[in-house]
């Protein structure tokens, strides 16, 4: 069979290395640059319990800088605890941030199930394959585990754990989204919508026979 | 008779050209979709797709007036209602 279509060499954005406030190019989007202003994540932010664990594999091991701190003093509500907020630049102007709270216990949920665990993660994006093996290069050099690396349908992925154990995903493109990609989108989420709202159990056999109704109700007679 | 229907994106096309390929099945590129119609069942071959296993799980995109009998990682097989 066909070999899978070669990696792209560009990737959905354009970068820019400084998280400056430059204009940034909007991501692809099959029904136009100007359907919605959001311009990617300001920012994700994320209690941490071991602020030196943290600085030392987004700074040190994945070499990305820190570009912003706060130090601030509580204020507001009674839990509200002294704190140091610090932000990675991730690229693109996005950045990674974390909270360190004075005095504050740790805490971590040992109780969550995997599934649940697996789903909640955040999805670093490079370009290349190159950048891809760069990166875990980096981390292996560090003596930290790739929990894995994946090959899906249209990125090729690896998995670390954070030391606050975040999963983090680092993505490559393997090929470009298109406007079919952003049809069955909504085609499925209508589909999923639609079995949810129907009185029978919600199972991926209804929402595949809902799928088939909404399609050929597209296709013209 | 049975429709599947696929993405019509790259890392489905050789999913969706094994189904094409059983006796009988009859295929359409319909608004970003190929649909494979036959007037009995519809069996793929995971091996002969030569897909990977996440493209594999995540090819099928639809099921029009059929129901999937068996999803694993040797086949797809899917029988008319």
């Amino acid at each position: 069979m066909r070999a899978y279509s070669a990696a792209q060499e560009t990737g959905r954005k354009q970068l820019v290395t400084s998280p400056t406030a430059q204009p940034r190019e909007q991501q692809a989007d099959p029904r136009g640059p100007s359907s919605h202003p959001v311009r990617g994540i300001n920012h994700m932010a994320f209690p941490t319990f071991d602020p030196a664990g943290t600085i030392g594999f987004y700074r040190d091991v994945l070499g990305l800088p820190l570009v912003q701190t706060m130090q601030v003093k509580a204020w507001g509500p009674e839990y509200q605890r002294d704190f140091v907020h610090f932000f990675f630049d991730i690229g693109n102007a996005d950045r990674l941030a974390f909270f360190y709270y004075f005095g504050q216990e740790p805490y971590r949920d040992e109780n969550l199930p995997p599934l649940l665990d697996l789903g909640q993660h955040v999805a670093l994006h490079v370009d290349t394959l190159a950048d891809l093996d760069g990166f875990a290069q980096r981390i292996q050099d560090a003596g930290l585990k790739i929990d894995m690396r994946v090959m899906h349908e249209t990125v090729e992925s690896i998995y670390v754990r954070d030391p606050n154990n975040i999963l983090i995903e680092i993505a490559r493109p393997l090929r470009d989204l298109t406007a079919a990609d952003a049809v069955d989108a909504e085609v499925t989420a209508q589909a999923l919508l639609d079995v949810l709202a129907s009185d029978g159990e919600p199972t991926l056999d209804a929402l595949w026979a809902r799928k088939a109704e909404l399609i050929a109700a597209r296709i013209p007679a | 008779m049975t429709t599947l229907y696929f993405l019509d994106a790259a890392e489905f096309t050789d999913v969706s050209a094994v189904a094409a390929a059983q006796p009988g099945a009859r295929v359409q590129r319909l608004q970003g979709y190929v649909a494979v119609t036959s007037d009995g069942p519809l069996v793929i071959d995971r091996r002969v797709t030569g897909v990977r296993h996440s493209v594999w799980y995540s090819a099928l995109a639809a099921v029009g007036h059929g129901h999937v009998v068996q999803y694993d990682k040797d086949a797809l097989k899917v029988e008319p209602d």
